[in-house]
């Protein structure tokens, strides 16, 4: 169970994609693993709101959602707490968006569609 | 056959997603080019892309094959192409294609700089898709659960 720390407890995540199904696909993911997704939102600005009050260990990060894209999102995350792990999660991967990405501050990539065992590879990398 | 540069970053696209995403069969040896008008098959996911290529693509499919492709998306079971979560397994999955594709055209020739539009989904039988003021070109993919069409259409390409 890759999913649990070396104290017992469980890896957080909260997903982040306009996309109930892809979040769905995200928590397929994870969960048999032993990860746990203990908040989703549906857009960046969600996310951040959400941040206030929920911290998770890792977040995945769509990037082209409403109200608030998922870099702009990451942004708002890092200037609150510059140490929080983020993965991108995206289809779309041009250079302009990864490198946007990471003078944000993201701390990983992954691209659509992910297989379970590269996002796990990347979590556990990253944390 | 040779595909329209439009259109081949898209097919390539929807086999890989159709192959290692969703695990189906893709026989690329039944692939056709078809007219740029057609009827729909029942089930069609439009997203559209803006920046340096202005156009669509649309993802044409059996609802039986979106059926069974939101299934193995999700791992749950769907008895209606017009389910929720079957319109919206089609939405993100021309959401990938789509973003592949556009991802692969951006990495290539850089400054195009082109961006995906929220994706849409149809559900009914025979609806006709037809063009204004662009030229289109479709390629059939056929899978062991029914035939894809995938059809781009640019403003300005021939």
């Amino acid at each position: 169970m890759r999913g649990i720390k070396a104290d017992g407890t469980a890896i957080t995540v909260m997903a982040v994609d306009d996309s109930p199904v892809s979040r769905k696909m995200i928590k397929k993911a994870l969960e048999p693993e032993g990860f746990q997704v203990i908040a989703e939102a549906g857009n960046g600005k969600q996310a951040v709101e959400l941040y206030a009050s929920v911290k998770a260990d890792v977040i995945t990060m769509d990037v082209t959602m409403p109200v608030m894209d998922g870099l702009e999102a990451a942004s708002a995350i890092k200037a609150v707490n510059p140490g929080q792990p983020i993965i991108m999660l995206s289809a779309m991967g041009d250079e302009d968006i990864i490198n946007d990405a990471r003078r944000r501050g993201i701390n990983d990539i992954c691209s659509k569609p992910f297989k379970p065992d590269e996002i796990i590879q990347k979590i556990l990398r990253i944390l | 056959m040779e595909l329209s540069a439009q259109l081949a970053p898209f097919v390539k696209a929807t086999i890989k997603n159709l192959k290692d995403m969703l695990g189906f069969e893709v026989n690329t040896g039944g692939m056709e080019l078809e007219p740029d008008e057609f009827t729909s098959q029942g089930y069609t996911v439009l997203v559209g892309f803006t920046g340096g290529w202005k156009g669509r693509l649309i993802l044409d499919m059996p609802g039986e094959t979106a059926i069974k492709m939101a299934s193995a998306m999700t791992g749950e079971p769907y008895s209606s192409a017009g389910d929720e979560e079957v319109l919206l397994s089609g939405a993100e999955l021309g959401n990938i294609i789509g973003g592949n594709a556009i991802t692969e055209i951006n990495n290539s020739q850089p400054g195009l700089q082109i961006r995906l539009t929220p994706p849409s989904v149809f559900t009914g039988m025979g609806m006709t898709m037809f063009n204004a003021r662009v030229n289109s070109s479709s390629l059939v993919v056929n899978t062991d659960v029914g035939p894809v069409k995938v059809n781009v259409a640019v403003e300005g390409a021939q």
